[in-house]
């Protein structure tokens, strides 16, 4: 994370959302820096995630996905519009957690088999 | 029902293969599970580009971009890290390379463990705190 000084995008006190346009602080409450808005959990592609160091796409990055670690933490998976790119990325104290419980439980809206299936078990 | 047909229809069709997994001798049409030793056939239901084992999800860092083009050097064990969907409802597995921590999506096949995807669906929810406060704040 120590790239995060050179790169003149994130080293900027506030960014514009590139979704909803609101304008956020780039570290949040406790000190972490922000890779993605708050409100709409929508990222830029402005680091290269495979070899380090600023990414020259700079697409916009939409959130498609919660992922859980071992030690219990949510992720946020970002794929770039323009390049398809993935990354994940951990999970704000004050991100919107409607927008993150939303995105957790959306599978269950649409299963691709029953799901009553599983109460037999 | 009808919904789910109309949307199947206007999808995009599915990215053309033209390069092959093997170049073909003894069992050129399979793989073998890095995590589980599974034999798995290539052939999977609803799906060209299967790319990981359908008991336990795992699968293999050999593809870059394209399916099937063989072009990462990695070749690391990547684990299904969660479960992302699309706009028609496709269910799509994040996996994660442990080798190189890549992260990749893959649609779910039509032979997958439905236990293994629902546990990997429901991982989010499983966990008290985060989901509790999740659901307080809301």
């Amino acid at each position: 994370m120590s790239n995060h000084t050179n790169n003149n995008t994130l080293s900027l006190s506030t960014f514009a959302c590139a979704w909803c346009g609101l304008t956020v602080s780039a570290y949040a409450a406790d000190g972490a820096p922000r890779n993605h808005c708050p409100s709409c959990l929508h990222s830029r592609h402005v680091l290269d995630h495979v070899e380090g160091g600023p990414s020259e796409c700079e697409g916009r990055m939409s959130p498609i996905a919660i992922a859980v670690l071992r030690t219990g933490d949510w992720r946020v998976i970002h794929r770039c519009v323009r390049c398809d790119e993935l990354t994940s990325n951990p999970v704000c104290t004050d991100d919107n957690q409607l927008i993150l419980m939303r995105m957790a439980v959306r599978p269950l809206a649409q299963p691709p088999f029953p799901l009553e299936a599983f109460g037999t078990l | 029902m009808s919904r789910n047909n109309n949307n199947r229809r206007q999808r995009r069709p599915q990215r053309h293969k033209d390069v092959l997994h093997t170049q073909g001798g003894h069992r050129a049409s399979d793989f073998r599970c890095v995590s589980c030793r599974l034999d798995v056939s290539l052939d999977a239901p609803g799906t060209a580009h299967r790319n990981h084992c359908p008991n336990c999800l795992a699968s293999l860092h050999v593809d870059r971009k394209i399916p099937g083009d063989r072009d990462a050097d990695c070749r690391g064990r990547m684990e299904a890290l969660g479960m992302s969907v699309r706009n028609d409802g496709e269910w799509l597995i994040i996996h994660q390379c442990a080798t190189c921590g890549e992260l990749s999506a893959n649609r779910i096949a039509g032979d997958d463990n439905p236990l293994a995807l629902v546990r990997l669906v429901l991982r989010p929810l499983a966990d008290p705190r985060t989901a509790g406060r999740a659901l307080l704040a809301l």
